[in-house]
Parts: structure tokens; sequence; C-alpha cells
């Protein structure tokens, strides 16, 4: 029998057989045809369900491929914008270490000038000198203020400070500072209005005071004429601390600006032109880091009121004359109490640094700059956790080796290495030596709930 | 009876014990060990079934197990009948899912996703491997049911980019009952879904020896619920297939089928349709749907054993050499080394591959009914951390 497309040449001029081959081929059209204007098959039809997954998978892998091109190139986008990243943070950070060391190196030979100038004021000079003598010393104390607070922001931001918050009175902190501002007040003819509370908060003294501070210090430097306020407003959610001043007033597109380094409002008097234009900046990172907000209220030719929220101490009533605000109750909870961690860092700052950090959290720390050193000082003590800093000076092992050596005397040891070499080998390599790692600048809170995670599974 | 081995997490055994309690009991003996998550088996339909689902039951107790009915078994000596073959998952390795389809005339997109959904949750709360990239669907289904194309075809719209593959159960080429196993029973009319989590490489897989010729055939009357093609040109189904490849009506037979096979072109790839038998009535029956007007293409084969050489070798290119691989081996592939006296040729390239799995009607490949081709999984060594 013939087969359709096939040559069937012995039957090409029988009439009966080209009519059955025609006959077929209506067939195959018909057929063809219905399925064409059907739009393939009809829907819910199982071979219309097997060619859409034959086209879908078609589609999927056009798709994919599509898809695995795009991510590549965004990978790519993603290398490069991380790199360009590092710079910036390294950049971030060196200037911060070089502002840091800058502003300690230059405060001791200031402290010495200082001191070389009130000795030339108990010299027996010429009237006309000695008020030259006079301006020195003044200039000098200015001088030295100003490095102080660049030594504070640098401190800020390379987080060396850290948050010791405890209940206090808020008026064992206010009385002082009425006090002390009601007389430079008085000097610029200016007077202070405080009004005294005594709520219970929970801060850290030492930063709040700060705030306030600067805070005050504003007020005197840009109010010209007119009284400034101190006070206190409780609130559903903290006591509002208050500064208030009748100084000229911040214009509203300015209030963001002036708490960022080295801006001010408008320039205030020539005479008293001092400040880097730090001091609110100064309050937004403590305010960051207390978690204390900031609010500032201002009207043009008014003036402006600044104030920081703080919460209220737990029991107020039951902590008053409490000399320790730790409850003992959280000693047995803690994991970090009584640990002992070894820190191993060829900067004596930072070892510093860290002993006085650790040590706040009840870890019993060893620091020293070399394994040999920290074995003296511990008298045999087997070490809990060791940080050890990856780039241990020029011609030493680095910290993954050294701690590797270390593990060895003590199998098990938990490490955390760090470093401010943000390339993805090093994190590799610590992660595959079974260490954990810590980027610098350390983030002393992260450092805190890594240690406490190291420390509780023992 | 038993031939096991062991690697990555992954453990194979078969037994030929024609009692179903020593049968079970062989693997269990041979499989189970404290980190046992999942096993999957593939056995004869010689088995008297309930008998055997009550072995297995009692043999692994809590172990959850799923499995199908074979048309011929894949075990880790190459090609075997009447057997049982089964795989053993670490726990440790592979996160383990399955569910049952028993409705399979409603499996519809609403009830498969959130099937899909589930198996993924699940899988994800045991937390071997994340679930993206790290997982794949095995399908087992009712050979004989019709209903293979809608059910992958929605299971695969639920399933997104999670990779599937799987076969139709068999039933030793008598063509009456193929069984799905899952929760401790068997089932017909049914698929079960196994979703696979591991922290091995995988890649999912197809591929046919067949190529095509220059004859066409277009399908000019079709019965779609039964699988059956009519008229092939205007002339009887099964004559004009006998004409074109040569022989009697009277002698068409599988192994010819196997020989001879059709194929429709779509998307730039021809897919085997596969002729299961020939009706009284003149007209094919099919192992996947077919539709008036199709146009198919006459196939015919290239040397079976190469093809599965290279794509083996193609696999171990990209894993490196396969810690296993579960293998869906259409029955008329196997037809097709017998009559060529290439079944121990084949057995040995499977089982240096460790290759176990089940001879099938039909496999399936990301959503799509496939005929005549070896579909499966390749599972490469734990990546050293």
């Amino acid at each position: 029998m013939a087969l359709f497309q096939l040559p069937d040449s012995q039957q090409g001029d029988d009439i009966a057989a080209l009519r059955e081959e025609n006959h077929r081929l209506r067939k195959v059209c018909t057929a063809l045809m219905e399925r064409v204007e059907s739009g393939g098959s009809p829907n819910g039809a199982p071979y219309a369900a097997f060619e859409r997954s034959v086209l879908l998978a078609e589609q999927v892998r056009e798709r994919t491929d599509a898809l695995h091109r795009t991510l590549d190139e965004l990978s790519q986008v993603n290398a490069r914008l991380l790199a360009a990243n590092a710079e910036a943070h390294a950049a971030n950070v060196s200037k911060t270490k070089f502002l840091a060391a800058v502003s300690h190196d230059l405060l001791q030979p200031l402290n010495a000038a200082r001191l070389f100038a009130s000795a030339l004021e108990t010299h027996a000079l010429p009237e006309s000198s000695q008020a030259l003598v006079g301006h020195i010393g003044r200039s000098l104390k200015d001088v030295e203020g100003l490095l102080g607070t660049l030594v504070d922001i640098s401190r800020l931001d390379a987080g060396v400070l850290h948050a010791d918050k405890a209940p206090f009175a808020v008026s064992t902190l206010l009385d002082a500072l009425a006090e002390e501002y009601r007389q430079v007040a008085g000097v610029r003819g200016l007077t202070l209005h405080y009004v005294p509370s005594r709520v219970w908060v929970e801060s850290d003294l030492a930063l709040l005071a700060r705030v306030v501070r600067n805070f005050l210090s504003n007020a005197v430097r840009y109010t010209e004429h007119g009284h400034l306020l101190l006070g206190c407003r409780r609130r559903a959610d903290g006591l509002e601390i208050m500064v208030g001043d009748t100084g000229p007033g911040i214009p509203e597109p300015q209030r963001k600006a002036i708490f960022l380094e080295f801006r001010r409002a408008s320039q205030p008097q020539a005479n008293h032109s001092r400040g880097l234009g730090l001091g609110l900046a100064i309050v937004d990172r403590i305010s960051t880091m207390l978690d204390h907000p900031v609010t500032l209220a201002s009207r043009l030719g008014h003036g402006s009121l600044f104030s920081i929220l703080v919460p209220y101490a737990a029991s107020c009533g039951a902590l008053e004359g409490a000399s320790s605000p730790v409850p003992s109750a959280q000693w047995g909870d803690d994991p970090l109490q009584g640990c002992v961690v070894w820190v191993v860092d060829d900067d004596p700052a930072i070892t510093e640094g860290m002993q006085a950090l650790l040590g706040s959290w009840g870890c019993r720390v060893r620091a020293a700059a070399t394994v040999s050193a920290l074995e003296a000082a511990s008298d045999g003590e087997r070490p809990a956790v060791l940080l050890v800093d990856y780039h241990l000076g020029e011609h030493r092992e680095n910290g993954i080796d050294l701690a590797t050596r270390l593990r060895r005397r003590y199998p098990g040891l938990a490490t955390v290495v760090i470093t401010a070499n943000h390339e993805a080998s090093l994190k590799r390599a610590t992660r595959e030596a079974g260490m954990h790692c810590l980027l610098k600048p350390l983030k002393p809170l992260r450092l805190k709930m890594l240690l406490g995670t190291l420390l509780e599974g023992r | 009876m038993t031939t096991l081995f062991t690697n990555h997490g992954l453990s194979a055994a078969a037994s030929r014990e024609p009692n179903p309690q020593d049968a079970a009991h062989a693997l269990a003996l041979a499989l189970c060990h404290e980190h046992a998550g999942f096993v999957l088996f593939f056995c004869s339909a010689e088995y008297p079934l309930s008998q055997l689902a009550d072995a297995l039951c009692q043999a692994f107790g809590e172990l959850p197990v799923s499995g199908c009915t074979t048309a011929g078994e894949l075990t880790p000596d190459g090609y075997d009948r009447g057997s049982i073959v089964a795989i053993c998952f670490d726990r440790r390795l592979f996160a383990v899912e399955t569910a049952l389809i028993d409705d399979l005339e409603h499996f519809d997109l609403p009830t498969a996703q959130p099937l899909v959904d589930g198996l993924l949750e699940r899988c994800r709360r045991q937390a071997v491997a994340p679930v993206n990239e790290h997982s794949f669907a095995l399908t087992l289904l009712d050979g004989l049911s019709s209903r293979e194309e809608q059910v992958l075809a929605t299971l695969d719209a639920a399933l997104g980019r999670i990779p599937s593959f799987g076969g139709s159960a068999g039933d030793d080429n008598h063509l009456t009952h193929t069984h799905v196993y899952a929760n401790g029973r068997f089932h017909t009319r049914a698929a079960v879904v196994v979703m696979m989590n591991t922290r091995l490489p995988f890649e999912v897989f197809s591929t046919h020896h067949l190529e095509p010729l220059e004859h066409k055939l277009v399908v000019t009357a079709a019965d779609r619920e039964r699988r059956r093609v009519l008229e092939l040109n205007g002339v009887p189904a099964a004559e004009l297939y006998a004409a074109l490849v040569g022989c009697s009506v009277e002698a068409l037979a599988p192994p010819i089928f196997a020989q001879h096979p059709l194929a429709v072109h779509l998307g730039g790839q021809h897919y085997i349709r596969s002729i299961q038998r020939v009706n009284d009535d003149g007209s094919l029956s099919f192992y996947c749907a077919v539709e008036n007007g199709i146009v198919l293409t006459a196939m015919q084969p290239t040397p079976l054993l190469t093809d599965l050489a290279h794509m083996l070798q193609r696999v171990e290119a990209r894993l490196g050499e396969p810690a296993a691989i579960i293998g869906c081996d259409c029955f008329l592939r196997r037809m097709a080394l017998e009559s060529l006296g290439q079944l121990d040729q084949a057995s040995t390239l499977l089982r240096q591959a460790r290759v176990v799995g089940f001879n099938t009607y039909g496999e399936q490949h990301h959503g799509m009914h496939v005929n005549q081709t070896f579909t499966g999984v390749a599972f490469g060594a734990l990546p050293t951390p």
C-alpha cells in the first residue's frame, strides 16, 4: 500500500489509487486544519498539557539563561560596589585613627605649654606682658578644649567609648550643671532658670552629662540677651531633659545639618567664636549610642529648645541610696561573668581599651602583645575565649596561626579573629580554621553577642 | 541475595526472595541504621502486594517508605526481574518528605500549590540544606492512569524552579495494574511526590538514543481519552504503521515498537510517543497522550549503549564520580537491549555508575511525560567543607 509522502510509481496512473490517495490527503488536511484552527489542542486535553509543559520548559530554559546572565552582571557590579565600600570604610577607619592619634599626641605638648604659661604668670613681669601671658594661657586652654572634643568624637567613632547605664537621680547631674552654667551665663549677662526634679533615670551619667553640657554651652554661646532654661518634663516613655534659650533660633533647613560634624548655624559674634562645630555631632552620636532620642524645637528670633529623652529607672524607690545598680540575680545568668578572656594585640591602646570594655562586662581579661607575656600573666589559668588581632605586626605570625598554635595547647579554645581586612578570603580562612571573625572597627554589642554565644555553649 | 554499596549517605540493596516477609526483612537488615531517614523501593508486580505492604511496614517500622511496581528493576548489579530494590537516605544529608495524590482526576493548581509548599516547609524544618537550589521532586505515577500529562503539568507549575523527574509504575508488561506505594499501602490511580532536599550536589538528566527519519505521519482520527490513534494519514493506524516498519499487522509487538518509535517534534526537540499495543479495531494504543492532527515523525535507534555511555560521562564530567544515580528507564529500552543481546553490557555500565531504579511505563522530566528515555537524578560526592 502507498504511504503518505512515499513515491508510488507502479500505481501512478491508476485512477482508483489516485482517488484513494486524494481521499487520505483530504483527511490529513482536515485533521491538520482542525488542529491549527483550535490553536493547538483543546484546553484541558491531555496532549495540550504535555505540549504546554514542553513549551514552558523551553521558555523556562530561555528565561533561566537570561536570568543567569543578569545575575552574573549583578554579581560583578556587586563585587565592584563591595570593593568601593571596603575602600571607603578603610578610609573612614584610617581617618578616625589618624584623628585620634593626632589629637592625643597634640594634647601632651599643649598641656606642657599651659603649665609653662601659668608658671610664667607667677614671674614678675611688666604689666603689658602680664596681660599677654594671660591671653596666651586662655588661648591654650581653648585649644585644649577643642582638642578634647576632637578626641571625644574620634573615640566615639572608633567605638572605644561604651555606655555604662545605671539608675541615678537626675538631680545629681542637673544640680551641678545648673550651678556651673549659672556662673558662665552670668558672665555673659544672661540668667539661667533651673527647675530641679527628683526623678530617677537610667543612663550613662558621664555621657548624658556631656550631652546636656553641649546643649548648655551652645545656648550660652549663641544667646546675646535674655535667659536660659534648664529643666525636665515627665513624658510617658521617659524624662525629657530640656535646655532652652532666647537666642536667634535655627532656620528649618539647618536643623538637620547642625548635627553633622563641623557645621554651625549662623555665625555667632567674633569674640566668642570658639568651637569646631562638633558639639552637636557628639550629641548625635551619644544619643544614638544611648538610644535616647534628641529633639529640637526652634522659632527664628525667639529661641531654641533642645531636649533629650531619658528612660525612667526601673524602680526608683528601691534603688535609692543603692551603690551597686547591678541586680545580683543576673550574675548567674550572664555567661560573660567571670570568664577568662585572652586578648592578643600589638597595639597597647587596643589592649587597654579591650581590657576596659571586657572588664566592664564582668570578664576576667588578660591582654598582651604576645602569647608568652599572656601566659606569664595568667598563672596557668585556662582561657575560655581568645580574641586575637589578625595583623600582629610586620615580621610576626598572623592571628590565625597564633590561635592555631594556642589551640594545640588548649583544645577547643573559642577564638575570635579581629581584623580590618575585609577580604572574603580571610573570612573564609578563619571559618575553615573553625574560628570566628569580626571586622574592625569593632562593634562592642556585636562582640558581646558573639562572646555570649561562644560561652553559652560551654 | 543482597548487593549493597554505601556512599555519601546513600545505600542500596536488592533482594530476590520471592516471599514478601523474607524480602522486606533482608532489605531492612541491609539498609537500616541509626541515621536512616527515608527508603525508596521498586518492586516487581509479581509480589503479592498487600502482603508485601504489611511486610514492609513491619520491617521498616516508623521509617517512611515510598515506592512503586515495575516492569523490571535496576539493582546495584544491573538489570533484574522479579526482585525488589531499595535505596536508603541518610537524614543527615537528605531531608525527604512525601505526599500521596490519590485523586488524579481533580488534581488542580489550588490543590498542588499547598501540597508542594507543605513538602518544602517540612524539608526546610529539617535544616539539612537551603531548600532553594538544593531540592528536587521525584514523581511516581500509576502508569496506566492516563492522567500523567495533566497531573505533571499542574505539579510542575506548583514546583516552579524546583527540578522534577520520575517514572510511571509498571507491571511486568501485563498492562493491567500498576501501583505506587505510600503511607504503608499500595495504591492505584494515584501518584507519590517525593521531595528531596540534600547537601549532595545533584543533576536531573534525561537522554534517548533515537534520531528522526524523513517520514511524517499525521493523526487523522484519535480517541484522546483512551490514548488511542485510530487513523494515521487517513489509513487505519496499525495498517499504516505495519507498512512503515515493513511487517504484517499481526507481527506488531513491543520489540518492534521499541525498534521503530514515533515522536512529536516540538520546540526543536523530538519527544517519543511510544506505542503500547495494537487493538482489535486496527487502532494503536499509546503510553502517552495523543490528539487529532498531531504530526508524528518516524524515528530510528542509534546504538543505545553509546548514548548511555556518553550520558554517564557527561554527568561524571559535571558532578565527578557519581555517589549514586536513581534511574527511570523505559521498559522498551530494556526490550531493545534484550533483542540486541546487549543487556549484560548495559548492566555493566549501570552498575559502574551506581544506578538503581526501575523500568517504567513512561518517564517524567520537568513536567513532561516522555517515553523511551533514561531519566533520573545523579548525586555527586559531598563537597569537602
